[in-house]
């Protein structure tokens, strides 16, 4: 990964303070010749002198440290990638991340604006050219105003009509006008219809982006969480029992099952033939965001989103992070995972949790000084629609879409057992992958079971933590990459799209070979 | 002579104000509001002019059209395709299916009279010429 310049962050913010070197290097009690090589980042600063140094310059250490800018710089990769921008990448993006991430992170945001705005128009487009109704309503709508305007153009054109011509040309007008509210109001009730497209997933990705910018971690919730915890008249396979009674007793909150599934004011509806860590979550879930609502609520104000709908699903987060708290006690869990060097299916067991949970839960052990493996988490369905993603600096799960088909997140789809993958990235790392699938609601013809894949992501080098990685050793490598696009090893099998920066003019394959022939494109692009 | 114009169209409101406008104009009119009864009407009143809807019930505009140009009466007369879709491979269906002209719903009635009087004059010239010729 290319160098993020912390020093020169330091000169910056020290000359706008107006502060002499001499005299920062006095705070930080280093010497003024040692402060100039940090300055020049030509020796590196870290831990308790950049927490000094942080204070000194009156910054939050998240403005100095290398953590923030590593995560803007691969975005900013991958955006570059995305728009064929190659002149951008690397130190480009790298130093844009460093000196003005304000704009790094607009342009990001701008690109996925735009992704969105492509994708919605493309799905629109879709939609109108293939759904006959739409293209009846629209020739209905056309053919009301059509109507509406020759009438309308009469009645202006030639003065001289008899009074009954005139109001039939009136009449005409009014009908016309009628039926083309009629038109218009079936098109809107189509397009905003359960089936439509909704709108750009903009609160979603704004609140993944809060979260991330937690580092997947929330310090409050954790410490409020033992209010509920330690309060709980024992745990174990009771505990739906306990949570359901307790919500009861001081919330007046009523459990019950049914249909519907959906909670609704003071009852709570769990669906019928619900499994137990889905009933306890629900619980967990409901009684974190009646009692935890101060932390919560506190974490929420820090940030500023830019819709109530943001802020809407950002509580919903927090809420459903809080009810992994509570289920899942930071300690105990990350001794439990420790110990039984991540065992997903033991964690599973020992926490009566669904595969879902106990990966999310892992992705949050992120408490400094008590941190557990670092993972990064995407989840996807069938089609390869990225659902929930948490990246990690230098291990970016995409945003657009599909990643790459030879994931062990797609392999997890042939089977109900977890698959671990060790991947071998195109620049020459290792990755961890395990995935699984899992299956969300009761199946019946009349509406099958939702299916996903879940996958954890972490370095290769903590392999030796995780019992998981234990056959995968640098022999047992799988070349993957990260999506077709931004992906340029040759000879895959598996390509999907021409990796983009290869494909251009005058760099093309043979006129004979079909576009995205596999391969034979990098091949003859790297040549 | 007055020219005479057959008109396909099932909007009755459309249809309405059609009949007052060409009327007005002093063109001879004739009505037809199915797809399948159109090139019948054709054969048998031999207007100057068709005005066809390109989205007729029973049969669309395509099939009208295609079907008129195969047959011994329909091959020369001038065809007016009213449309409400703008895309251009419906318009190049169409003009590879032998229609003349195109108006795009809604019309401006100044610019449908416009194409109709060209149509009918170009119509009127070509015959005359042919005549000329015999």
């Amino acid at each position: 990964m290319s160098r993020i310049l912390i020093g020169q962050r330091i000169r910056e913010r020290r000359r706008a303070l107006g502060m002499a070197q001499r005299e920062l290097a006095e705070r930080l009690s280093i010497s003024t010749a040692y402060l100039s090589l940090i300055e020049n980042d030509k020796r590196l600063i870290a831990g308790a002198l950049l927490k000094q140094a942080a204070e000194a310059l009156d910054v939050d250490l998240e403005f100095l440290s290398a953590s923030r800018d590593a995560r803007l710089a691969d975005e900013l990769a991958e955006l570059t990638s995305a728009l064929d921008l190659v002149d951008l990448a690397g130190e480009a993006s790298t130093d844009l991340a460093s000196r003005h991430p304000q704009w790094a992170r607009t342009l990001i945001r701008l690109n996925r604006d735009r992704q969105e705005a492509r994708d919605a128009a493309l799905a629109l487009s879709d939609r109108l050219n293939r759904d006959p109704a739409l293209v009846t309503l629209s020739h209905r709508t056309l053919t009301e105003i059509t109507a509406i305007r020759s009438a309308a153009e009469i009645l202006a054109q030639y003065p001289g009509l008899e009074p009954a011509e005139r109001q039939r040309f009136v009449d005409i007008i009014a009908k016309a006008s009628d039926r083309l509210t009629a038109s218009a109001r079936a098109m809107l009730d189509m397009l905003e219809g359960p089936d439509a497209t909704t709108p750009a997933a903009t609160p979603a990705r704004e609140v993944e982006d809060f979260i991330i910018d937690h580092g997947n971690f929330f310090a409050t919730i954790e410490e409020a969480a033992p209010r509920i915890v330690d309060t709980l008249p024992g745990h174990g396979l009771g505990l739906s029992a306990v949570l359901a009674a307790r919500l009861e007793d001081r919330h007046g909150v009523t459990v019950g099952r049914g249909e519907a599934g959906a909670s609704c004011g003071d009852a709570i509806v769990l669906p019928a033939g619900a499994p137990e860590a889905t009933i306890r979550f629900t619980l967990a879930r409901e009684l974190a965001a009646r009692e935890l609502a101060d932390a919560i609520e506190q974490i929420a104000a820090t940030a500023s989103f830019s819709s109530d709908q943001a802020r809407v699903r950002a509580r919903d987060a927090l809420a459903r992070y809080s009810a992994g708290t509570v289920l899942m006690p930071y300690e105990r869990f990350l001794e439990a995972a420790e110990s039984g060097r991540y065992d997903l299916a033991h964690l599973q067991a020992r926490f009566n949790a669904s595969f879902e949970q106990v990966a999310h839960r892992l992705v949050t052990l992120r408490r400094p000084g008590a941190a557990g493996v670092p993972f990064a988490f995407v989840r996807a369905d069938p089609a390869g629609n990225i659902s929930k993603r948490f990246s990690l600096p230098g291990l970016r799960m995409p945003q657009f879409g599909g990643a790459c088909p030879l994931w062990a997140l797609y392999g997890a789809f042939a089977t109900d057992r977890l698959v671990a993958q060790r991947a071998a990235m195109p620049d020459g790392r290792h990755l961890l992958f395990m995935a699984r699938q899992v299956r969300k609601g009761t199946s019946s013809s009349a509406r099958p079971e939702a299916r996903y894949a879940i996958m954890l992501a972490c370095e290769a080098h903590h392999g030796g933590r995780i019992v998981h990685a234990d056959a995968l050793g640098p022999g047992h490598a799988a070349p993957v990459g990260w999506e077709c696009r931004a992906c340029t090893r040759a000879g895959c099998d598996q390509r999907a799209f021409p990796a983009l920066g290869l494909d251009r003019p005058g760099r093309a394959t043979a006129p004979s070979a079909p576009p995205y022939r596999r391969g034979a494109l990098d091949v003859a692009a790297q040549m | 002579m007055t020219s005479r114009i057959l008109i396909a169209e099932d909007e009755p409101f459309i249809l309405e104000s059609l009949t007052f406008l060409l009327g007005r104009e002093g063109y001879k009119l004739v009505a037809v509001q199915k797809g399948g009864e159109v090139n019948a009407a054709i054969e048998r009143e031999r207007p100057d002019l068709v005005i066809l809807d390109a989205m007729l019930p029973g049969k669309d505009g395509f099939a009208i059209l295609g079907d008129l140009r195969a047959a011994a009466f329909g091959k020369t007369v001038p065809v007016l395709v009213l449309t409400a879709k703008g895309q251009d491979a419906d318009r190049k269906r169409m003009i590879a299916l032998g229609a003349n002209a195109f108006v795009t719903k809604p019309f401006a009635n100044r610019d449908l009279l416009a194409q109709i009087a060209r149509l009918i004059g170009a119509g009127a010239k070509g015959s005359r010429e042919a005549d000329h010729g015999t």
